[in-house]
């Protein structure tokens, strides 16, 4: 914990220094003008940690993608900041698509990503979503796409591994009331009593709420074997906190959104379970391999999922240009489109994935334990 | 470039009217609220549910969002009738935070937290037009009306309460009326803002409704001049375009984007009201008889 | 038993809440300054305690930092924010931009020294033990309590028997006077700012031991300090105290009654009910008007 402010610095600064490096690096193999990527992530606010994450994983790929000389055009790496809220999400979706003229967009967050799909369904404009998991982010546009399994994938994994590992029969949930937390609510209560448990709580808070010492009363009396939390950015650590602190011991449980560096690094985390699609470092896979050594070099720091997930997102661009500039085509959102559904399948960090018609990108999932000081480990692959 | 400076139009045209309006009560009346996405978000949703269940029609969406906010308005002017000054910013305060909450529970209504998705391009009987054009036209409208009603015995009757509450209710003014009017108009306008925002983000959730935005939009009216007329376009114009400038800013690192651009125009903000604190086109003089 | 639970919990919370809005009723109360940025100088003495915490100072030493960063941070608004405003116009909302300013400044920089998300000071303080069945009480309760106690008995003694003390209180009622014996109105207004500010320290320092800070927590603190300042009567100390007390029991309590995502909004209720039906506020005197 102590040393974690200047990793971060030191990073920080990495990154800052790479940028450049890209641009020329890429300049000097191929002529013509840059190919646009946008990024329209958090990137001042509260959820400000994501967003540096998910710029970290497409940083990465974009590297990767020139180091292998994979197209013809450099691509060049633009940052919006989306502060999560529709407004600047909106003001920055019409820079890039209008100004930039970029041809694909990493989005995120729920709310930011529903304001600007109408913008880049109508510019028929790829954005592509590796961090929320809403399910009503599923079908937005033809142009929408989600490289993130959306929670109806995550829950039953978790279920099924509590319910025959943990030997869990009472469930609480403490959730955000959006249609993540709706969705994760719905699923307890369908794919629980499957198992053999039940649910046996659920406790709405707030998005702003910070205490949640009476909030841990009232999960103490529901008696549960195990607590699932369904927030994110600094409000789920806060939750952690404040069920431990005031008596729950139980097994606490979430889905991907606690692969971010303050629950990973927070000590009352330690022993909390949470799924995320298939991620395993040190399997025998060459590209998820490659992604962990050179993250690990770069950033001085593990990967998790969303580095994972953005990197694909950056990635895949990559993947489907060079196609379409094999055989002489125009990249455009649209081409990219028909690409994507011509091949389907890809070779990405985590494993092969395949997209279904609607471009949600179908994975295996795994459930991860967090070991403390930012280490996770895999208990069920 | 084009398509980018009209999305950038409206969304001032949308603010213009939102700090226009909240100037009408605020620099006129004297009555400080800092709830006014409140109303900007009642309009919104009114406005989505109109071109969601019946017709997208631009006008209709408008004069009902006017209607709704105008009429819970009055959940804002009962506390202006009771008290004034630190206790009405209090209030206000108060009736923002629990709409923020019913807001988001009120899913029928509101979507939640989620909001209200694929709401369809507007329409003007029956023929597609562009939300910019009726912004602009309902915005030029209430600067009109603000002007008219300023400069009338109405504007007059609202400048004395500012200025001497006692006084102008011993000459014989109607007070209680004359308030819950302006209140009235000032969130049936905000209102309007809310029902062309919604058609032209097609997507609205409580997130746009929060105090962070009655915050915004008061920033605006100050920082360009309360109880002018120009202004809270001012202040609008400013607030909005020097984001959307900075993001053109090429040399800074992604991550840090957002931290930079934020810092700058908080800086803005307060060394702006150090050295205008009337505002950019207030008049000092005015500012200290009044203070 | 739940009961009691959330009455522990909430004595717990009230008593940080109690202290931020003391400090904030202070400044408002001798300056007639809404100070917006109070919410600022909670989260700069939060991370500076977080960062001596960090270094491995000892705990006194952490303490004086934070207190330190408060006070100077408020008088330094002082000086060179509030007083240029209203040498040219008091107006309040003026005051309130630029203190918004300030806010977004801070926040944004501590994002970019401190890093994102969350930071909490662990510690076994905030970790509650079973004393009695199904009743969890962490040691942090009886810090916070005592502290909030000590600070409220200094207070009072320090306004009601010293010199400087009953000056700040007489400068909220007639600025004049001040002048005509002498005083500087100048230097009191900055002795409000420095003692209202250090309040939020030990507030501060209890909070990123419980719940933890991010950089946006002043924002709570300060809608909760004008709501307190509001309920207890402006320009009464002992209510702001108390309002802030019963703000943090009844967001609390709340939860025995109503479903949790409730709980909020019932603090802003409360505000708006004393609004409605009694503006002078619990001890307030003076009518609203």
């Amino acid at each position: 914990m102590n040393d974690a402010p200047t990793i971060r610095r030191r990073g920080l600064v990495a990154a800052g220094l790479s940028l450049p490096f890209i641009r020329s690096a890429a300049a000097q193999q191929a002529s013509g003008e840059p190919y646009v990527m946008g990024t329209l992530f958090p990137m001042s606010g509260p959820n400000a940690e994501y967003g540096e994450a998910f710029t970290r994983g497409a940083q990465l790929a974009l590297s990767h993608i020139a180091a292998d000389n994979m197209l013809r055009r450099p691509i060049r790496l633009q940052a919006e900041d989306s502060q999560a809220l529709p407004q600047p999400s909106v003001v920055g979706m019409n820079k890039l698509v209008n100004v930039d003229r970029a041809v694909w967009v990493l989005v995120s967050w729920t709310a930011s990503s529903k304001a600007v799909a109408p913008i880049g369904d109508r510019a028929k404009v790829i954005m592509v979503n590796g961090g929320a998991v809403g399910p009503d982010l599923s079908g937005l546009s033809p142009y929408f796409w989600n490289v993130i399994a959306l929670a109806h994938l995550e829950v039953p994994v978790l279920v099924d591994y509590l319910t025959r590992h943990r030997n869990v029969k009472r469930m609480a949930l403490v959730y955000v009331d959006d249609p993540l937390g709706d969705a994760i609510l719905g699923q307890l209560r369908t794919e629980l009593p499957k198992a053999g448990g039940q649910l046996v709580g659920s406790f709405s808070v707030p998005r702003a709420a910070q205490q949640f010492g009476p909030v841990a009363a009232r999960v103490r009396q529901t008696r549960p074997d195990a607590v699932y939390i369904a927030s994110f950015g600094a409000q789920q650590s806060q939750i952690i906190k404040g069920l431990r602190d005031n008596g729950v011991t139980q097994i606490l449980c979430s889905y991907s959104a606690f692969s971010i560096d303050s629950v990973r690094q927070l000590p009352e985390a330690v022993g909390a379970l949470y799924t995320t699609q298939k991620l395993d470092f040190e399997s025998g896979d060459p590209i998820t391999r490659r992604f962990a050594a050179d993250f690990r070099a770069r950033y001085n720091q593990t990967p998790v999922a969303y580095h994972a997930n953005y990197y694909n997102a950056a990635y895949l661009f990559g993947l489907l240009a060079r196609q379409l500039e094999q055989a002489n085509e125009e990249v455009n959102g649209e081409s990219l489109r028909q690409a994507m559904l011509r091949t389907r399948t890809f070779d990405l960090v985590g494993g092969r994935g395949t997209f279904d018609d609607q471009g949600n990108l179908m994975t295996q999932m795994q459930v991860n334990e967090i070991k403390g000081a930012g280490r996770t480990e895999i208990v069920q692959g | 470039m084009i398509a980018y400076l009209s999305n950038l139009a409206t969304q001032v045209a949308i603010f213009g009217i939102l700090a226009a309006t909240l100037n009408f009560i605020l620099g006129y009346a004297g009555i400080f609220s800092i709830a006014h996405a409140v109303f900007f978000g009642l309009g919104a949703y009114a406005g989505a549910q109109i071109a969601l269940l019946l017709v997208p029609d631009v006008v209709l969406a408008c004069i009902v969002a006017a209607a709704i906010a105008g009429g819970l308005s009055l959940c804002l002017a009962l506390p202006a009738l009771r008290v004034r000054g630190e206790y009405f910013v209090a209030a206000s305060l108060g009736l923002q935070m629990v709409a923020v909450t019913l807001f988001s529970e009120l899913k029928p209504l509101t979507g939640g937290i989620g909001g209200l998705v694929g709401i369809p391009l507007p329409t003007l009987f029956g023929v597609p037009v562009g939300v910019l054009p009726v912004a602009l036209a309902a915005l030029a409208l209430i600067l009109l009306a603000t002007a008219l009603l300023a400069r009338g015995s109405f504007g007059r009757t609202l400048t004395a309460i500012r200025d001497a509450e006692s006084a102008a209710e011993a000459l014989g003014k109607n007070v209680a009326a004359a308030k819950t009017l302006a209140v009235g108009f000032a969130c049936a306008g905000a209102g309007v803002a809310g029902a062309l925002y919604a058609l032209h983000t097609s997507f609205v959730n409580v997130e746009s409704f929060t105090m962070d935005y009655s915050v915004l939009m008061m920033a605006m009216v100050i920082i360009g001049g309360t109880g002018t007329l120009w202004g809270p376009l001012i202040g609008t114009v400013l607030l909005l375009s020097l984001p959307a400038a900075l993001a053109f800013l090429p040399f800074l690192p992604a991550t840090e984007v957002g931290a930079v651009q934020q810092i700058i125009i908080g800086l803005a903000m307060t060394l702006l009201m150090i050295f205008r604190p009337a505002g950019l086109v207030g008049d000092l003089s005015r500012g200290q008889t009044t203070a | 038993m739940l009961f009691l639970q959330l009455l522990i919990n909430g004595l717990q919370t009230g008593a940080i809440y109690a202290l931020t809005a003391a400090g904030f009723a202070l400044i408002f109360g001798a300056t007639r300054i809404f100070h917006f940025a109070h919410g600022t100088a909670f989260t700069l003495a939060g991370y500076a305690f977080l960062f001596a915490w960090r270094a491995d100072w000892p705990g006194w030493a952490g303490v004086l930092v934070a207190v330190a960063a408060a006070t100077l941070f408020g008088m330094a608004m002082e000086r060179f924010v509030y007083r240029p405003i209203q040498r040219h116009e008091g107006s309040f909302f003026t005051v309130f931009v630029a203190a918004f300013g300030v806010g977004i400044v801070v926040q944004n920089l501590i994002g970019l020294l401190a890093g994102r998300g969350l930071a909490t000071v662990d510690t076994s303080l905030s970790f509650g033990t079973e004393v009695l069945p199904e009743i969890f009480v962490a040691p942090i309760l009886w810090i916070a309590i005592g502290t909030a106690a000590v600070l409220f008995a200094a207070l009072t003694v320090f306004l009601t028997r010293s010199h400087a003390g009953v000056a700040l209180r007489a400068l909220a009622q007639n600025p004049d006077l001040i002048r005509t014996y002498g005083l500087s109105a100048n230097g009191l207004s900055v002795l409000a700012f420095a003692i209202g500010s250090a309040l939020a320290a030990p507030a501060a320092i209890i909070t990123a031991m419980t719940s933890g800070l991010n950089e946006a927590i002043g924002h709570q603190v300060m809608l909760i300090s004008i709501a307190a300042t509001i309920v207890g009567g402006i320009g009464s100390l002992r209510g702001a105290a108390l309002a802030g007390l019963m703000l943090g029991v009844a967001e609390s309590l709340a939860l025995q009654f109503v479903d949790t995502q409730w709980a909020e909004a019932v603090s802003f209720l409360v505000l708006f009910a004393f609004i409605l039906f009694r503006p002078s506020g619990i001890f307030g005197v003076a009518a609203a008007r």
